[in-house]
């Protein structure tokens, strides 16, 4: 899939929702177990992890440009250790990018911005409310936008 | 740069909702500078949210291409040879080539400008962020309406609650049923008499949540999960004291329509 990674590039350098360094791990190469006690996968390294919209892009500490970037729609965000959560995505939910924090806190404070950071996250956010003042109001609030007829803000939209 | 190409793929591919779709021309790809010769190459665009794929064709089981629909503008262009209904997707940042695009027709480049033009994840923010603050509005305004206007009456009301399930506010407008945890309530209070106090006085722990400074409304499926039960168990202990009152003495009866 083709892409322009200077999109991406300039992206990471808008202001963030969420920045930190941390631990990280990404999943273990290959599939499945390779051996008692051995660890196929990569250790734990130093990442400036910076939240811009539904991206997470992860530097070296001393580095402009990130090493990476994991877009996070239809992403699971899970407690795993102490201080220590994991993303892993729908189609695999066993391949797993550790992030480890230096509190609870702030463990706790990154999984909750985390769940948010998805377009789908707020699309059902902005459906549920756009419902809910109808329900109130009786008035479509994106009348006066002139947006009630967009895709996007259907309650169709919704799905599992 | 790394980037979770498989997870965008399956994304790409997901039954989640396409904002918009169709053919388009394009000429070169992300990343190249457009190269205005011929008509250029006509693909399968798929707008995600904030992002835009292409696919060879309709039923293409592998996006072609992705552009990330932060920090750009999207422009009428000219045409390179004469191409009518072009658009050009311009991004601020320097080095950065513009996505040169034609549609089908006037009314196809005009609805593919617009949905582009709204795809960033910052101008959904600023909608939803609008909603919540006005649904704040909503629900405070309506819940100092109730509160003020409560008025215990001993008069006589029709024995039967409403057989149909629509229950109605205050302003007269009826809630339809849906699959928001209001809808459950909605289900639950039409089997007991006394449908106006139901509703009344479940309005209250909605603007006891807002008052204390939580949100009700974070549709994350485990607050979902929470409105649900504690909506529920409202409508349990409702219907506990109705219950007393009915075998105890005559049952207060409110008035179920206001102005």
């Amino acid at each position: 899939m083709r892409y322009n990674e200077k999109e991406l590039q300039a992206l990471s350098r808008q202001p963030a929702e969420m920045a930190a360094e941390l631990g990280m791990r990404g999943p273990k190469k290959g599939s499945g177990e390779s051996g008692p006690g051995r660890e196929t996968g990569s250790g734990v390294r130093r990442r400036l992890v910076k939240l811009v919209v539904n991206f997470l892009f992860y530097f070296r500490t001393d580095e402009a440009e990130p090493v990476g970037a994991l877009l996070l729609e239809r992403c699971r965000v899970t407690r795993e250790e102490p201080g220590t959560f994991s993303i892993s995505f729908v189609e695999d939910p066993e391949r797993k990018y550790h992030f480890e924090c230096s509190s609870e806190e702030q463990c706790q404070e990154w999984m909750e911005a985390l769940r948010r950071a998805s377009y789908e996250f707020m699309r059902r956010s902005l459906i549920f409310y756009r419902n809910e003042i109808q329900k109130v109001t009786g008035k479509d609030p994106l009348e006066q936008f002139g947006i009630s007829e967009e895709a996007r803000f259907q309650l169709s939209g919704l799905q599992a | 740069m790394k980037l979770n190409e498989r997870s965008v793929a399956h994304y790409a591919l997901s039954d989640s909702p396409a904002d918009h779709m169709g053919f388009l021309r394009t000429w070169g790809s992300p990343g190249t500078p457009p190269t205005p010769s011929g008509t250029g190459r006509r693909y399968w665009f798929v707008l995600k949210g904030n992002l835009l794929f292409s696919f060879e064709s309709r039923k293409g089981r592998v996006p072609l291409s992705l552009v990330v629909l932060e920090g750009c503008t999207v422009e009428l262009a000219e045409a390179p040879v004469p191409e009518e209904f072009a658009f050009a997707i311009c991004f601020d940042a320097p080095g950065v080539h513009p996505h040169l695009l034609a549609a089908e027709g006037p009314a196809a480049q005009e609805a593919w400008v617009k949905a582009l033009s709204r795809a960033s994840f910052g101008y959904m923010r600023l909608v939803v962020r609008e909603l919540e603050s006005q649904l704040q509005d909503a629900r405070q305004s309506l819940a100092l309406q109730h509160h003020s206007s409560w008025k215990p009456t001993a008069s006589c009301c029709k024995p039967q609650a409403r057989n149909n399930r629509s229950v109605v506010l205050e302003n007269g407008h009826p809630l339809s049923k849906d699959c928001s945890p209001v809808g459950l309530v909605e289900e639950a209070g039409s089997r007991c008499a006394g449908l106006g106090l139901a509703e009344r006085e479940l309005q209250g722990p909605a603007s006891l949540l807002l008052g204390r400074g939580q949100s009700p409304v974070s549709p994350e499926t485990s607050n979902f999960s929470t409105l649900h039960d504690w909506y529920g168990q409202e409508i349990m202990k409702l219907q506990q004291h109705w219950q007393q009152r009915a075998q105890g003495r005559q049952p207060e009866c409110e008035e179920q329509d206001k102005p």
